[in-house]
């Protein structure tokens, strides 16, 4: 009887110790100590960095063929591009420095740390329930994005109207492969965090779903994080 | 047993902890995340002057790799609390996990850029 009383205790007392190892969202912590619903996103990013990996290889591969083509001065290249446009600056300064306004293009990196800032404030307000500091900052981390990306379609389009298309030549398609793509990346980031503003306003985004928060958090960095490659990579290094 | 539902079901995060993911512990402060956003702004402000300067091959390239590699960890150690998932929760389990997939990851990329390298080269 004495046994049995004990067995039924220490069967209570871990599920207690389930129970407060769970994730309030996440479900049973996994053998790593994270909840699932973190670990399974963490694979997802790891499949994000091989995409963008690969993306910006694409990219380096390309231009370095595409420069020494233009270099030589391959006719099926050099006559992707109309006369007078950036071609010309292509094969004089043997690089595709020329194109890039790296002043526009660091102001677009700080619009996007700051956005990263004001997520992690976000996720911050939401852990300790402050739902006015939560819809500021979701608000304020939407907004910075949305103007990353008026900066990045400003600048295609400045693009566009210098020669450069996605079809023209392999340079252009690995850039706006590259570029475009972590546009659509942000695009969707800004989705997610409207969505969250959406269950703030009705009442649905509490301190026990601040996992969730963490999770478009993740999302969030991530971009920005392959954002600071792509800004050294591709703007900055010749 | 109800007790123990009523406790785990009523357990709210402490402002300084991160009660999510299956574990309790804390997390950057605020002050904290706007240090490391001032430094992000000054390093990319370096950057920016750096590219500017007019230098050629590696004394170009080599400070502005270390400089996006330094961003890179403060993103991801800090606003990504990697740093801190990583202290935390089963260390050596998730460390060789991890560690393995990025050496994976790296080692496919230099495949890769090996075998273009030589492509394009004519190598092969």
């Amino acid at each position: 009887m004495t046994d049995i009383a004990a067995a039924h205790e220490d069967g209570a007392a871990l599920h207690h110790d389930d129970h407060q190892t769970d994730g309030h969202h996440g479900g049973h912590r996994t053998s790593f100590g994270l909840s699932n619903m973190k670990l399974a996103f963490w694979l997802f990013l790891g499949s994000e960095c091989l995409l963008f990996g690969a993306l910006i290889s694409t990219y380096l591969l390309s231009k370095a063929r595409f420069i020494t083509e233009v270099v030589a001065g391959n006719p099926n290249v050099v006559g992707t591009m109309p006369e007078g446009t950036l071609m010309a600056e292509f094969a004089e300064s043997q690089s595709v420095e020329p194109m890039f306004d790296i002043p526009f293009t660091s102001l677009s990196s700080f619009v996007l740390l700051m956005s990263s800032l004001g997520m992690v404030l976000a996720h911050s307000a939401v852990s300790r329930g402050d739902h006015r500091n939560t819809r500021i900052w979701l608000t304020t981390t939407a907004l910075l994005g949305s103007l990353f990306i008026g900066g990045q379609v400003y600048e295609f389009t400045a693009f566009y109207r210098e020669g450069l298309t996605f079809t023209n030549n392999l340079f252009g398609s690995a850039f706006f492969t590259l570029t475009g793509f972590h546009g659509v990346h942000v695009t969707g980031g800004i989705l997610m965090l409207v969505s969250l503003l959406f269950l703030s306003l009705r009442g649905k985004l509490n301190a026990d779903r601040a996992e969730t928060v963490e999770l478009v958090g993740l999302y969030w960095h991530f971009v920005d994080v392959v954002w600071v490659l792509i800004f050294t990579i591709v703007y900055l290094i010749p | 047993m109800a007790d123990a539902h009523a406790v785990a079901d009523h357990d709210t995060p402490a402002p300084t902890a991160h009660a999510s993911g299956g574990h309790d512990h804390a997390h950057p402060t605020e002050a904290q995340y706007w240090k490391v956003f001032a430094v992000l702004v000054v390093l990319t402000a370096i950057e920016v002057a750096w590219s500017f300067l007019g230098l050629e091959g590696p004394a170009l390239v080599l400070p502005l790799v270390v400089m996006m590699v330094v961003k890179f960890l403060l993103v991801a150690g800090v606003f990504m609390h990697l740093y801190f998932d990583m202290k935390a929760i089963n260390g050596k389990l998730f460390t060789w996990a991890f560690g393995s997939a990025l050496a994976l990851a790296g080692l496919v990329y230099l495949i890769v850029f090996a075998a273009f390298e030589f492509r394009i080269s004519g190598a092969f």
